[in-house]
């Protein structure tokens, strides 16, 4: 188990004012689950809250997630990641799914 | 004027037949028999083809080839498409094989590369299916060809059912060159279904045991298809397919296709493309294709081989598929793969390895794979001459020279950017230029692709198109942008994959339009092998592996 936070600079997100939250995946080997809530007291910021069960791969996912947040706007928020061993493949598609759910117009 | 005789391959022959005389009745030869039949007419020194491709195999004339002993059959040139039987490696272990051209050995080629590794397996070349063929025309014409067909007649006429696939590539230049050809069948009838090689061409039939090995090569469980794949399939979708409108292509072997395949009628028909895109196929009868057929999405597909259980609803489509007078599905691998290189607008397919040139292999040190047909159809043509849409909307893009052909053929690359067991699909450099594997093939690298042929590479992070990338350095920035987070990924400048995004060269699916919250297997149009049975309206007999009802 590895457990790590960090906060990444990334422009605002804009959502529907109806949604606290939304969530991608599910926690099961390869695979893992991510929250994206709203954190209004860092609107230019994200920060990502990682816990893995495949330790050891700490610059990978910084390097993912740092990424994420500066090809997308999720400044505002906190992304919590429960994983069991996706792959990177995994992880961004994930983070992409938990915004696009987070963002569009529909319940 | 003392004239030199010009006729010796015959005479020879007919020294070689006579050998074989008491052993025949007419041209049917008992199946015991046979240990004796290739001792009779194999010399040390022939060129001998075995054929067998990666569906169908002369598995019987294989198994009695690795029987004999290696005194008798000694000095062999062996010439055939793919080493897929352990009998293929026995060969080789008894030290028959003097020297051995062939395409691929994707199941042996772990025994493959461990023959290399001792100096037992000596490489001509490897080549690509239809660069052989032409070779059986040229330079490697067999002087005995072992062969498979469904079933002959009492004549000697024989039958090959859906897997014609190259039997006519192997036949036709041995018959006409004073070889021999012996067919194993799986069945002698005395009236066939339909004559796909004439008697005359062929010298002995032996009813085989056992029927002839089928490999149900083209099969992919929908089951098995992941989300990753489905978001691929929506940004090829959008990026290509309807982008520069396909209306002709092949697909690859692979879930990534048959994610696209299942798209079709569900994704494919909400963007309005069915009778747009994907029209004309030159594919095997992929089972994932049957919801994308029963929606009307297909013209027609040509098949360079038959697939294990599509018997039934090839020959009840035969505005589909095309099928013989008896009815029933017909293949053609040298004419399919002829048409796949000429007259398709697009390829797509998938490899184990990319560099950061764009090249491709699934060599390793570790497995010596080879090609098969891939790099037939995944090439530029420069003998087309023929316009498309989308041939010319490529060629626009890779802004030709005064001097340069107009059009370009979409080659596409689709890769996820890891395997199993996080093993990064890019690298730096390929295992296939390993000097040991180098050295064993003239210094010539086997790639299977070349990067410059490659037009287009789609990753789950998006599509590269490399075809407008206009310097090596830009293309490899291009690969890197869409590399992920393989160690190729992260030496990627953010500045040049922002500049090359703006410039369309890298598109993320967002860029595209695709919604990665969508990609979800309730998108395919069938979930399991039991759905596929149902869209065919029970036409489809799936092989039992795949049967868990």
């Amino acid at each position: 188990m590895e457990k790590f936070q960090q906060s990444f600079p990334s422009k605002p997100v804009a959502w529907p004012a109806s949604k606290k939250w939304a969530l991608s995946g599910v926690v099961g080997s390869g695979n893992l689950e991510v929250l994206i809530e709203p954190n209004a007291a860092a609107p230019a910021s994200v920060s990502y809250a990682v816990e893995t069960s495949f330790p050891g791969y700490k610059d990978s996912w910084l390097a993912a997630l740092g990424d994420f947040a500066s090809h997308y706007a999720v400044g505002g928020t906190t992304i919590t990641i429960h994983d069991q061993g996706a792959s990177p493949i995994v992880i961004t598609m994930r983070l992409r799914q938990a915004l696009d759910l987070l963002t569009s117009a529909k319940p | 004027m003392s004239a030199q005789p010009r006729d010796l391959r015959r005479r020879n022959k007919a020294a070689r037949i006579s050998r074989a005389s008491g052993l025949a009745s007419g041209k049917l030869v008992p199946h015991e028999r046979t240990a004796d039949l290739l001792r009779a007419v194999i010399e040390p020194g022939d060129i001998l083809c075995l054929e067998g491709d990666n569906q169908k195999q002369a598995d019987f004339l294989a198994a009695q080839l690795a029987s004999l002993d290696a005194s008798t059959m000694r000095d062999i040139h062996l010439v055939m498409s793919c080493i897929t039987l352990p009998e293929h490696i026995e060969l080789f272990k008894k030290g028959m094989i003097r020297k051995v051209d062939f395409c691929y050995a994707g199941p042996q080629g772990g025994a493959v590369a461990d023959l290399l590794a001792s100096g037992k397996f000596p490489i001509g070349a490897i080549h690509t299916y239809n660069e052989i063929y032409a070779r059986y025309y040229i330079d490697l014409t067999p002087r005995v060809a072992l062969i498979a067909a469904a079933k002959a007649d009492r004549a000697g006429n024989l039958f090959l059912a859906a897997n014609t696939e190259e039997t006519p590539a192997i036949v036709e230049p041995t018959a006409f060159y004073d070889g021999i050809v012996i067919a194993q069948v799986n069945e002698i009838v005395d009236v066939l279904p339909r004559i796909d090689i004439p008697t005359d061409q062929v010298d002995f039939v032996i009813g085989a045991p056992y029927p002839m090995h089928l490999t149900a090569l083209f099969t992919r469980d929908p089951a098995a298809i992941t989300d990753v794949q489905i978001l691929m399939a929506m940004v090829a979708i959008q990026g290509i397919y309807k982008e520069y409108e396909v209306e002709s292509l092949n697909h690859g072997i692979g879930f990534n296709t048959a994610a696209i395949e299942l798209l079709l009628p569900t994704y494919g028909e909400e963007l309005g493309l069915k009778g747009k895109i994907c029209k004309y196929w030159m594919v095997n009868p992929l089972p994932t294709m049957i919801p994308a057929i029963e929606s009307g999405w297909v013209e027609t597909v040509f098949s360079v081989g038959g697939e294990v259980g599509m018997e039934r609803y090839t020959a009840a489509r035969p505005d589909i598929y095309f099928t013989g007078r008896d009815g029933s599905f017909h293949s053609n691998r040298p004419m399919g793969q002829l048409a796949g290189h000429y007259a398709l607008d697009m390829f797509l397919g998938a490899s184990l390895q990319v560099d950061i040139h764009g090249n491709s292999s699934t060599v390793s040190k570790k497995r010596i794979t080879g090609f098969g047909g891939a790099p037939n159809m995944g090439c530029q043509p420069m003998g087309r001459r023929h316009p498309t849409k989308a041939w010319l909307k490529a060629g626009r893009e890779a802004n030709p020279g005064p001097g340069s052909i107009p059009g370009r053929k979409l080659v596409v690359q689709m890769v996820e950017t890891f395997q199993a067991g996080r093993v990064p699909t890019f690298v730096e450099s390929l295992d296939a230029q390993d000097p040991s594997i180098k050295a064993a093939m003239q210094g010539v690298a086997p790639v299977m692709i070349y990067g410059d042929d490659v037009t287009h590479l789609v990753t789950e992070e998006g599509i590269a198109n490399l075809g407008a990338c206009h310097t090596p350095e830009e293309r490899t920035a291009a690969i890197r942008g869409v590399a992920g987070y393989t160690p190729v990924g992260l030496k990627r400048s953010s500045a040049d994959t922002a500049s090359l995004r703006e410039r369309g060269i890298i598109k993320l699916p967002e860029d595209l339009g695709v919604s990665p919250a969508r990609a979800n297997r309730s998108l395919l149009a069938a979930q399991e092998i039991k759905d596929l049975v149902r869209w065919s309206g029970g036409l489809y007999d799936p092989p039992a592996q795949f049967v868990d009802w």
